[in-house]
C-alpha cells in the first residue's frame, strides 16, 4: 500500500494535473486520478478536502476558475488560468531582494508574517533575484507588535468589498455593541486600527482592533461599496497632530524632567518668583490644555506651572483627584 | 516542526521554477536561498520526483538527473509545464507593500537618499508587477527621535563607530553613556536603539526619543557586536500590581505591556502590570489620576498620594485655601 500524499504534495499534484489538462477537470476526474485526493474516504470528505485545496491555492495566488459548461453539475469543471499564473518580470537587484527580506521581518511576530513568508520564496524563486542583501540597510531591524485574529478576515472583506459585523467595546463609555461596517482598511499607527463606514452611525470611524471581540463576521455579497479614494488615516483614528498652541512657564527641579526640557525653548530668569527658588524656569510648548495637564502632572512635585493660569488651575484639580486614592477615612477608622 | 502545508506548496513550486532557469545547483546554495536545510531541500526533491500528471508513470513526473543528485546536485532534466514563477497572493502582495513603504519612510528619516532609492525600486517593480489596488493595510512606524539623534545612530551604525549619548530614563534620570549600536528597532510605538553600552557592561535597549544627545564617535565597536541577535519584545519583571481605570483611559492601557485586563460591569476596567519601574508607575498614575479608580497594592497608591500632596505644597496659592 502507498503511503498517503502529504498534503503539500497533494496541492502540488492538483496544479500540475491543472496547468496540463487540455479543457478542464471536472471534480470526478480530479478526485479519481489526481494523487492525494485518493485518500479521501468518502464523497463528502472528498468535498471537504477539494474545497479547502482550492480556498488555500487561491489565497497563495493560484487563479483556479470554475468552468460552468452550462450542462448539469457533474460537468462543471476547474483548470488554472495560465495568462493569470505567473508573477510578472520583476528583475530584482540583490540590494532590491535585500529590502524585501528586511520588509518581510515586519511581520515576524504577527500572523501576516506567514503572507510575507509565502511572498519572499516565490520572489526568490524568480532566477537571477539576488541570494542576499540582507545588510543592505545597515543595521535596521524593524517590527510591529502582534494582532489577534481579526486581521486575515478583515483584508479579505476589503479586497473583496464585503459588509463585515463585530463586537465592539467602545472605549469612551465601555459600552459593548454589535457594529456594522464597511471596511476600507486597516492601519498600524501605535496599535491596530480597522478605518471604514459605520453603517450605524452613517460616519466614517475608527475601530481599535484590540477591542473588537470575538469574531469578525463578513456578511452579504462582495462589491457591496466603494472605498474612498483617499482616507485621512491619522485624522479618523484622532492622530492628527495640531501645531503646539500652549506656552507654558514653569519652575522644574534642578535634573527633573530632562525629556521636557529637551523641547524647552527659553530659560527666562525669574528669581524674584516665590515658587522659583531652587528650580529652573522653562518655557515649553504644548499642543492642547489636555495634553500638557497630563504632561505635566506625571512629574509630579517635580514641576509647578507659573503660567498660565488655567494651566495651573487645571493642574491643581488634576492632582487633587489623586488624592483619593489613598482611603483616608478607613486608616483613621 | 510541522510546516503549514501551503508554506511547503510554494516552495515546491518554487524550487522547480527556479531550476528550470538556474540550472544544476548545490543543495547547500538551494538551502540558503530558500531559507531551509539541506536535510529540508533533499526532501523536497523526493517529493518533486513522485510528484506529475494524472497517471504518474516516469514520463509523467517531475524529473532529476540522478547522478548528480547523489553527488548533491539538484539537476532538473523535467517540470512538466511548472516553469514560470508563481504571482503573489493578494494579502501576500499587501503585506509587502505596506511594510515596504512603512520602511521607506524610516530610511527616509534618516537621511540616506541612496538606501531610499533602492526601497523605491523595489516597491516601484514590486507594485509594477502585481498591480493591484494595495492601499487595504497601511503601516506607518514611529520614527520619534530629534533629527540630530537620528543622524548620528545612522552615522555610527553605517561606520561602526561607537556613540555617545545622553539619555534619560523611565525614572527620570538622566545619565551620560558610552554605547556600540547594534540596530536600530523601529516599531509602531516608538523607535528603539538596541547596543552595547560599555557603561552597564551588558545590551541595552533606548527608547531614541528619550535620547537628549547623540555623537558618533571614532572609536570602533567591538568586533561581536552586529553578531548579537535582536532583542525579544520587551516583558517587564517585578511584582504586579492592580489598577482598576476607568473606560476613557482604555487607550492609555493598549500602550503599555500589561499583563491582563478584565471588563468591569460599569464599564470600567481593571488591568494587572508588572512593576519593574516603581518610578515609571507613579509617573503613570499621576498623568492619568481622575481615569485611576483603585490601585492594589496599597503602598503604591500611598506612594501616588503623597507625591500630589508635595505637589500641591508647592504652589503658594492652594485652591480652596
Amino acid at each position: 500500500m502507498p503511503p498517503s500524499t502529504p498534503p503539500a504534495a497533494r496541492l502540488l499534484n492538483l496544479v500540475i494535473a491543472l496547468m496540463n489538462t487540455s479543457g478542464r477537470m471536472t471534480k470526478d476526474e480530479i478526485r479519481s486520478s489526481v494523487a492525494g485526493y485518493d485518500d479521501a474516504t468518502s464523497t463528502d470528505a472528498f468535498e471537504r478536502m477539494f474545497e479547502r485545496d482550492k480556498d488555500a491555492l487561491r489565497d497563495m495566488g493560484v487563479p483556479i476558475v470554475a468552468v460552468d459548461t452550462g450542462g448539469h453539475s457533474q460537468d462543471a469543471g476547474y483548470r488554472i488560468d495560465k495568462d493569470a499564473y505567473a508573477l510578472a518580470e520583476l528583475d530584482l537587484t540583490p540590494a532590491e531582494v535585500g529590502v524585501l527580506s528586511l520588509a518581510a521581518q515586519f511581520w515576524q511576530d504577527t500572523a501576516l508574517h506567514v503572507d510575507t513568508a509565502r511572498a519572499l520564496t516565490k520572489l526568490r524563486s524568480v532566477p537571477g533575484a539576488g541570494d542576499d542583501g540582507t545588510d543592505t540597510i545597515a543595521g535596521l531591524s524593524p517590527r510591529v507588535r502582534p494582532l489577534a485574529g481579526a486581521y486575515e478576515p478583515l483584508l479579505d472583506a476589503i479586497t473583496a468589498r464585503r459588509v463585515v459585523t463585530f463586537t465592539y467595546r467602545a472605549a469612551s463609555t465601555g459600552q459593548v455593541r454589535t457594529r456594522t461596517v464597511e471596511p476600507w482598511r486597516v492601519a498600524v499607527r501605535g496599535g491596530w486600527y480597522l478605518l471604514g463606514h459605520d453603517r450605524d452611525r452613517d460616519a466614517p470611524r475608527s475601530f481599535r482592533l484590540t477591542r473588537v471581540e470575538g469574531t469578525v463576521h463578513p456578511t452579504g455579497p462582495p462589491g457591496a461599496f466603494t472605498p474612498p479614494a483617499d482616507v485621512d488615516v491619522d485624522t479618523l483614528i484622532g492622530l492628527a497632530t495640531p501645531e503646539p498652541t500652549l506656552h507654558a512657564l514653569l519652575a522644574v527641579r534642578p535634573e527633573r524632567a530632562s525629556a521636557l526640557r529637551a523641547r524647552a525653548t527659553t530659560h527666562p530668569d525669574h528669581a524674584d518668583n516665590p515658587v522659583v527658588p531652587g528650580r529652573d524656569v522653562l518655557r515649553v510648548h504644548f499642543t492642547t490644555l489636555s495634553a500638557a495637564v497630563h504632561e505635566i502632572a506625571g512629574y509630579g512635585d517635580a514641576i509647578v506651572v507659573l503660567d498660565p493660569p488655567d494651566l495651573r488651575d487645571a493642574v491643581v484639580t488634576h492632582l487633587t483627584t489623586a488624592l483619593h486614592l489613598t482611603p483616608t477615612r478607613s486608616t483613621r477608622g | 516542526m510541522a510546516e503549514r502545508a501551503s508554506e511547503r506548496f510554494v516552495r515546491l513550486v518554487g524550487l522547480v521554477s527556479y531550476l528550470e532557469t538556474s540550472g544544476p545547483v548545490p543543495v547547500d546554495d538551494l538551502a540558503r536561498r530558500f531559507g531551509v536545510t539541506p536535510k529540508q531541500i533533499l526532501t523536497d526533491v523526493d517529493t518533486l520526483w513522485i510528484s506529475g500528471t494524472p497517471g504518474y508513470w516516469p514520463e509523467d513526473l517531475i524529473d532529476f538527473d540522478a547522478d548528480s543528485y547523489d553527488r548533491g546536485i539538484v539537476h532538473l532534466t523535467e517540470s512538466r509545464g511548472m516553469t514560470r514563477p508563481l504571482r503573489l497572493g493578494t494579502r501576500e502582495t499587501i503585506a509587502l507593500v505596506a511594510a515596504l513603504r512603512a520602511l521607506r519612510e524610516v530610511v527616509a528619516a534618516g537621511g540616506d537618499t541612496e538606501q531610499t532609492a533602492v526601497v523605491d525600486s523595489a516597491l516601484t517593480k514590486l507594485t509594477a508587477a502585481t498591480g493591484e489596488a494595495t492601499n487595504a493595510l497601511d503601516v506607518r512606524l514611529t520614527v520619534d527621535a530629534a533629527p540630530h539623534v537620528m543622524s548620528a545612530v545612522r552615522t555610527a551604525l553605517q561606520n561602526r563607530t561607537r556613540l555617545r549619548i545622553d539619555y534619560v530614563n523611565a525614572s527620570d534620570i538622566t545619565s551620560t553613556r558610552t554605547v556600540d549600536p547594534i540596530r536600530l528597532l523601529p516599531s509602531d510605538d516608538h523607535t528603539y536603539l538596541h547596543a552595547w553600552c560599555t557603561d552597564a557592561q551588558g545590551e541595552r535597549t533606548f527608547r531614541t526619543d528619550r535620547i537628549l544627545t547623540a555623537t558618533a564617535l571614532d572609536d570602533p565597536v567591538a568586533p561581536t557586536t552586529s553578531d548579537r541577535p535582536a532583542p525579544p519584545t520587551y516583558r517587564p519583571q517585578g511584582h504586579t500590581a492592580r489598577i482598576v481605570l476607568s473606560s476613557r483611559a482604555r487607550r492609555v492601557a493598549e500602550q503599555i505591556p500589561v499583563e491582563t485586563t478584565e471588563n468591569l460591569p460599569d464599564g470600567d476596567f481593571a488591568i494587572t502590570v508588572r512593576v519593574a519601574n516603581p518610578t515609571w508607575l507613579r509617573h503613570l498614575l499621576l498623568r492619568h489620576a481622575p481615569d485611576v479608580r483603585s490601585v492594589d497594592p496599597p503602598d503604591l497608591a500611598h506612594d501616588v498620594t503623597t507625591t500630589a500632596r508635595r505637589a500641591l505644597d508647592a504652589y503658594p496659592d492652594p485652591q480652596g485655601a
